[in-house]
């Protein structure tokens, strides 16, 4: 997430989120994904893709997989 | 680029922070979104210093930002079809005849639109609509693939010299459709290229700007043993070596010779890098039934117990071109080791250790040489490379200079906004780097655009003398104001082939003549330092013009045309 909002990894937290995160739009949000299924190895649905908005959601949709 | 993508976005970050004003600005214009492609394009032209800076259009207003964005380094046009009208893909099929007829007609006037706001960029890529994203599976053949096909024979024909059409296909072809597209970003956002796809994409078009930007390489050099034919040329002798078409790992040498000879015959220098004995590669490169690769093909030998780094910066001198401009292949992991350590601005290839993919990935690498203006003065590369050795040599006989150059016999021809050179004296500007007073770089189009305009004059120098043509190898760019009678020299350059005979002041007399004779009181000239044009940092100083201003950097320059002193050499005839 650092890499591709332009943050340091410290500021991220449980609440960070489209809301709190300057960079973060639907681009974003994309690379985001891609970034995630490399470093995952896995693939998101749209409906998956969709819940994770912010930080504590996107841990829970990797934990499921 | 194997690396991971959010690596690729931090470096890219990081490469962008040196990047001060000079940048190579490049928009992409499309009706689909493609803005995942904006930092990997970056980071690929960043890698070999080239300070790009991407930037997406505003999405479908491709025709208008084609006006607004025209002016830009660069300018990518990417025209999805499936996207002309919202779900082609699925409606072309319904449509009746004048329908599909009517979406023909109103996209090729709007890529006339195009065609006619981008006429003077730089450089356009234009990418080739496929239908291959949505019709893969039809067997039959169906609407969409009709329209991909009648619209890339409308852009064949209507191009002109500084768009290049970039075939999609073989980009989708070389990594899959699978990876190629998301489907779900397309139906959410429009999205649908995989950033899979754009890396590659990247890398595709990467040799036309690196060639627009003087990056293309010049000279290709390899080794020999293991390189050229199969075996070491020491230990199994003449006999012993292969590079036959007739067996199998003979052919794959032949293949590789074959090419060499190609890239040779447009314009590559191709040489020679080799711990052997001389003599016994001189013997093969003459006698060898199965080489192809002859002494009217090379243009360069370094064969002897030297170790590589020290032959290869050799070679690089005696063609009188930059580390930077060499490709060595070579089949020894200890030299390619070396020459990676010592020479890292030289691009150096391992041959593979499955010898079938050696072939493929020489192909693959050619494209590192593309250049944007083939002309015909590179078919002759190696023949006036030869000749200057020549000419090398008979200086050595004769110990006075000027002697030695009246002796030569020079003859100069100027020729003024001539239109066929075009192509020449756009490659002249991307590839000329030591004895260029300023390195601006011009694609065709560019030049094009300087012979239309009233106030601005190029002129081309073409030398023979008694050993043979040099062909065009020089050129000057003038700016002028009629009103104010004053000039600028925008560009002054000489193909290193003609350096050291002063033929640099016979062209700026030439060129002061004419200002003179068009009412021109002065000129103002620059010089600014560039990595590898140290030489001629005193050039104009040379020319006794006056000094304005002086910095490391840059320096200033005006001549009042009435007192320039002629050099008038007397062996030079124009």
């Amino acid at each position: 997430m650092a890499a591709v909002f332009e943050v340091s990894a410290e500021d991220i937290n449980d609440d960070s989120s489209s809301d709190t995160i300057v960079l973060w739009d639907s681009l974003k949000h994309m690379q985001l994904v891609v970034a995630l299924e490399e470093e995952f190895d896995s693939y998101f649905t749209d409906e998956e893709i969709v819940r994770m908005k912010n930080y504590s959601k996107i841990i829970e949709v990797i934990k499921e997989k | 680029m194997n690396l991971k993508y959010s690596e690729i976005l931090l470096r890219n970050r990081e490469l962008g922070k040196s990047i001060s004003d000079q940048k190579y600005e490049t928009k992409v214009l499309s009706n689909i979104i493609t803005a995942q492609l904006n930092e990997l394009l970056e980071y690929t032209l960043r890698v070999d210093d080239i300070p790009a800076v991407v930037t997406s259009g505003d999405y479908d207003n491709i025709v208008q930002d084609s006006l607004k964005f025209h002016t830009s380094d660069l300018v990518i046009v990417f025209w999805e079809l499936c996207n002309i009208i919202d779900g082609l893909q699925y409606k072309i099929n319904l449509l009746e005849d004048e329908q599909f007829d009517a979406i023909f007609e109103k996209t090729k006037s709007e890529i006339d639109l195009v065609l006619n706001n981008l006429h003077q960029s730089s450089l356009v890529l234009f990418n080739k609509p496929t239908a291959i994203p949505f019709s893969m599976f039809d067997i039959k053949g169906n609407n969409l693939d009709k329209l991909a096909f009648k619209i890339n024979r409308y852009l064949e024909s209507e191009i002109r010299e500084n768009v290049k059409l970039i075939d999609l296909e073989k980009i989708i072809a070389s990594i899959g459709i699978t990876k190629s597209l998301d489907l779900r970003y397309y139906y959410s956002s429009k999205a649908l290229y995989t950033v899979a796809f754009f890396k590659a994409y990247a890398k595709y078009i990467k040799p036309f700007v690196l060639s627009a930007n003087g990056k293309a390489k010049k000279a290709l050099i390899f080794d020999c043993d293991n390189t050229l034919w199969k075996g070491i040329l020491g230990e199994e002798g003449f006999d012993g070596i292969e590079m036959s078409s007739k067996t199998r790992d003979g052919a794959i040498f032949a293949e590789i010779q074959s090419m060499a000879l190609g890239l040779g015959k447009q314009g590559i220098l191709i040489g020679l890098c080799s711990k052997n004995n001389p003599q016994d590669v001189d013997e093969v490169i003459k006698s060898h039934p199965d080489m192809q690769l002859r002494d009217e093909h090379i243009a360069i030998k370094k064969c002897d117990w030297t170790d590589k780094a020290t032959n290869l910066r050799k070679i690089a001198e005696e063609l009188h071109i930059g580390l930077d401009s060499l490709v060595f292949v070579d089949d020894s992991t200890f030299e390619v080791n070396l020459v990676k350590k010592l020479l890292p601005a030289i691009t150096t290839l391992q041959v593979p250790e499955r010898l079938h993919n050696y072939p493929g990935m020489l192909y693959e690498n050619s494209s590192l040489f593309y250049n944007l203006s083939f002309s015909k003065e590179d078919m002759q590369k190696i023949t006036m490379y030869k000749q200057s050795v020549l000419r090398e040599k008979s200086k050595t006989e004769l110990s006075d200079i000027e002697s030695y150059l009246s002796s030569l016999e020079f003859k100069i021809t100027v020729f003024e906004d001539e239109a066929s050179l075009i192509p020449r004296m756009s490659q002249m500007t991307q590839k000329t780097n030591q004895f260029n007073l300023t390195t601006k770089r011009y694609t065709e189009g560019d030049i094009k655009k300087i012979i239309s305009e009233d106030n601005s004059k190029i002129f081309a120098l073409s030398v023979s003398d008694k050993f043979g043509d040099s062909g065009v190898t020089g050129l000057c760019i003038i700016n002028f104001e009629k009103k104010n009678q004053t000039s600028n020299i925008d560009t002054f350059l000489l193909s290193c082939r003609i350096i050291g005979r002063n033929i640099e002041y016979a062209f700026m007399d030439y060129i002061m003549k004419y200002l003179k004779k068009i009412n021109i009181n002065s000129v103002a000239a620059t010089y600014i330092k560039t990595k590898k044009n140290k030489q001629v940092n005193n050039f104009f100083d040379k020319c006794s013009f006056a000094t304005i201003t002086s910095s490391d950097e840059i320096k200033k320059y005006n001549q009042i045309i009435k007192n320039y002193k002629e050099y008038q050499l007397s062996y030079i005839r124009i």
